[in-house]
């Protein structure tokens, strides 16, 4: 059965060319594979730097991948010629972090949402496309009375639901949104949450959510993936990760998470002064020089993601995870 | 006067504008409160609210086109604000020392920590080199990062970006400061290593009896670090109260409003009960209370006059609805 989006074995090297000398390599994403579900919400959970934008770029078409399958709707993005990748466009939709700058400036509320529509020629009558332009700033929570308004007249929080207005105009099946939260007011987050999860529902999309924020994954994703420097470590149902967690990157990242509503507990839960240990950089393990369950087999045992329940993988090369929870570390 | 009582740092009635194309443009409207010996004193709120312009504020490190327009800082009783350069030097990172958000760009690239470390012991005490690279290196064992010693001739981009924040926190701690100002010192982290640099300064700051004034827009871990808080929202405070008292019975309305609507990580809810609206944008302040056009309970009375702020029991809140409470 075809999925929305169907990642294998996704590796992107960003190469930085020098006149002198070897050509500087970074690899970001490591075999990355993930699958979003038709009608879900994929998180995509991780430390800043750690890739997750870059995911998201390379399954927009906007970078290349060095090697792997993107694919969506069965379709591999990386090999479609301009004309299908244009198709494809109007199904998958994208809404970025910083509301500010994704927006055209000298653009107004009607000739940004209309952009798209043109482009694409669609809803050409003009009866209709008043009505089509009314229905999407509703949907969004804004009114037609703001259409001949510019970006810089709204608040962050108005700003974001045009770029989302924006991204549904092709009604789209699938919306890639990077942090969309991140950079709003505390007190305007929550509006937009509500908002994507209520058009999650009444547009039958699926998405991929990518954030650093575990409470508010926990409000909005079906499924979660975490990602540490470049490579999945966890994927699982999202109840099934906060109440089961298997990878000791998961562990510490959900025991740390502090929180208004058990304040000293969650924030004192790693007490003991911070540990690093960066003689084990080069061990098989990305997560070694960090994990407090470190064993001498996660020197050399091969990183690799593997089912431990339905639907549950972890990356744990010590596995059962559960099992070595007592045992020292090295 | 119990010792923990004792004022460290003063701000009173502080008013900072900056220079708008159309005349001042005011962002802190009067801002005042005593840190005491030894107490955390967490200043939250939004974006733009002043946070940031207020930290900098303390120290004379305001851009050129701010200014403080009324109001003092009063460190030890010594107005800052008429300090003169000489002896500001010697409070700037000996008395008083500042964390900034973002470490790498507080670090030097081209100089290794150690550099970094050593020259800013030698600039303020009398000590040979070597008793300053001596010191550097149980600094930074102190704040926790292995094989010190050798670390020390690394170079900033060789450390990630917790271990430069904790470079950074090993700077500000190297002269026992009275007081350390940090502006969201754990925004930029995850929350693994944002959990052991706030235990860190909580350790070192019990340790030591450091006062401390902790910047964040983070609620969650206001209440992991803070003995007093002070809500700020259009460049007022709204509420200041001690953080086990807030947390549990905030009485501000917008207090309320910010805890009810944060998405919590304990359990799954199907929608998040939400303030309305949006902050003002500094200069388009609205008649009365600020909160008025969000609030749900404004009356007509608070669209019309600015409440002050009522105290009751050791709590200080702007709002009509405590007057005579
Ligand atoms: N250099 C500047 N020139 C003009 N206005 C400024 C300048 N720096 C800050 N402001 C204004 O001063 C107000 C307070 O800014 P400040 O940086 O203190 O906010 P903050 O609370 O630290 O916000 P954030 O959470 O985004 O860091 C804002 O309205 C901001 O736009
Ligand atoms: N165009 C680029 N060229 C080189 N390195 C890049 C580029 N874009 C991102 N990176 C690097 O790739 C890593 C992952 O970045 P990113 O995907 O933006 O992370 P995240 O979104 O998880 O914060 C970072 O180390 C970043 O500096
Ligand atoms: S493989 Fe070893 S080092 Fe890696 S996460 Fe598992 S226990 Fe920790
Ligand atoms: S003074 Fe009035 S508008 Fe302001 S917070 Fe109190 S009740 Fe709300
Ligand atoms: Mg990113
Ligand atoms: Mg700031």
């Amino acid at each position: 059965m075809t999925v929305p989006v169907r990642i294998e074995h996704l590796f992107k090297t960003y190469t930085r060319r020098r006149l002198l000398g070897k050509n500087l390599e970074k690899p970001v994403l490591k075999d990355v594979s993930l699958t979003l579900e038709d009608n879900h919400v994929l998180g995509l959970v991780g430390e800043s730097g750690c890739g997750k934008s870059t995911l998201c770029k390379v399954l927009l078409g906007i970078e290349k991948p060095t090697s792997g399958l993107v694919e969506v709707n069965g379709q591999n993005v990386p090999t479609l010629s301009k004309s299908e990748f244009k198709k494809l466009r109007r199904v998958l939709q994208v809404v970025y972090q910083d509301p500010y700058s994704s927006l055209d400036p000298r653009m107004n509320v009607r000739q940004l949402l209309s952009e798209p529509l043109d482009i694409h020629r669609l809803k050409k009558d003009k009866q209709e496309r008043k009505a089509f332009l009314k229905e999407l700033l509703t949907a969004v929570g804004l009114s037609e009375s703001q259409l001949e308004r510019y970006p810089h007249e709204f608040s962050g929080g108005q700003r974001q639901r045009i770029c989302i207005a924006r991204a549904l105009a092709l009604n789209p099946q699938i919306l890639v949104a990077d942090e969309p939260v991140s950079a709003l007011d505390v007190s305007v987050q929550a509006q937009i949450l509500n908002l994507l999860k209520e058009i999650k529902k009444s547009r039958r999309l699926s998405m991929l959510f990518v954030t650093h924020d575990f409470a508010v994954a926990r409000f909005l994703c079906d499924d979660i993936a975490v990602m540490y420097r470049g490579r999945i470590v966890e994927r699982a149902p999202a109840e099934e990760l906060f109440t089961n967690p298997q990878h000791p990157y998961t562990e510490a990242l959900l025991s740390a998470v502090p929180s208004v509503h058990a304040p000293r507990r969650a924030v004192f839960a790693g007490q003991e002064t911070p540990e690093e240990h960066p003689e084990r950089e080069s061990w098989a393990c990305p997560f070694a020089a960090r994990c407090r369950y470190a064993q001498p087999a996660c020197q050399t045992q091969p990183f690799a993601l593997q089912e431990v329940a339905p639907r549950h993988a972890c990356a744990c090369g010590v596995l059962p995870f559960k099992n070595h929870k007592s045992k020292s570390a090295v | 006067m119990n010792r923990s009582d004792e004022p460290i740092l003063e701000v009173r009635d502080l008013h900072i504008e900056f220079a708008g194309e159309d005349g001042p443009l005011p962002v802190l409207h009067g801002l005042s409160y005593t840190l005491p010996k030894g107490r955390v004193l967490a200043v939250v709120g939004e974006s733009g609210s002043g946070k940031t312009v207020h930290a900098l504020s303390i120290l004379r490190l305001l851009p050129p086109n701010a200014r403080i327009s009324q109001g003092e800082v009063r460190y030890k009783g010594k107005n800052l604000a008429t300090l003169g350069r000489e002896e500001l030097r010697k409070i700037r990172g000996n008395k008083i020392s500042m964390i900034f958000q973002d470490p790498a760009a507080s670090l030097n690239p081209v100089l290794t920590i150690g550099q970094q470390l050593t020259e800013t012991l030698l600039a303020h005490r009398k000590m040979s080199k070597s008793a300053a690279r001596a010191k550097a290196v149980k600094l930074l064992e102190k704040v926790g990062i292995a094989g010190a010693e050798k670390r020390l001739n690394e170079y900033p981009f060789q450390f990630s970006g917790g271990m430069c924040q904790r470079v950074m926190i090993a700077m500000a701690l190297a002269l026992e400061p009275d007081v350390l100002v940090a502006d969201e010192p754990t925004t930029a982290l995850d929350v693994t290593v944002q959990a052991q640099i706030l235990n860190l300064i909580k350790q070192l700051q019990k340790a030591s009896g450091m006062s401390a004034v902790f910047i964040t827009h983070n609620l969650a871990v206001v209440a992991g670090i803070a003995d007093d808080v002070l809500v700020l929202y259009a460049g007022m405070c709204m509420e200041y109260a001690p953080a086990a008292e807030l947390f549990e019975h905030p009485l501000h309305p917008y207090t309320q409003g910010l805890l009810n609507s944060l998405a919590p990580v304990h359990e799954k809810v199907d929608i998040l009960p939400v303030i309305t609206g949006h902050p003002p944008l500094p200069g388009k302040l609205p008649p009365g209370c600020p909160f008025a056009p969000r609030c749900p309970f404004a009356k007509d009375k608070c669209r019309q006059v600015c409440p002050p702020l009522f105290e009751e029991n050791g709590r200080r809140t702007r709002c009509w609805l405590r007057e005579g409470k």
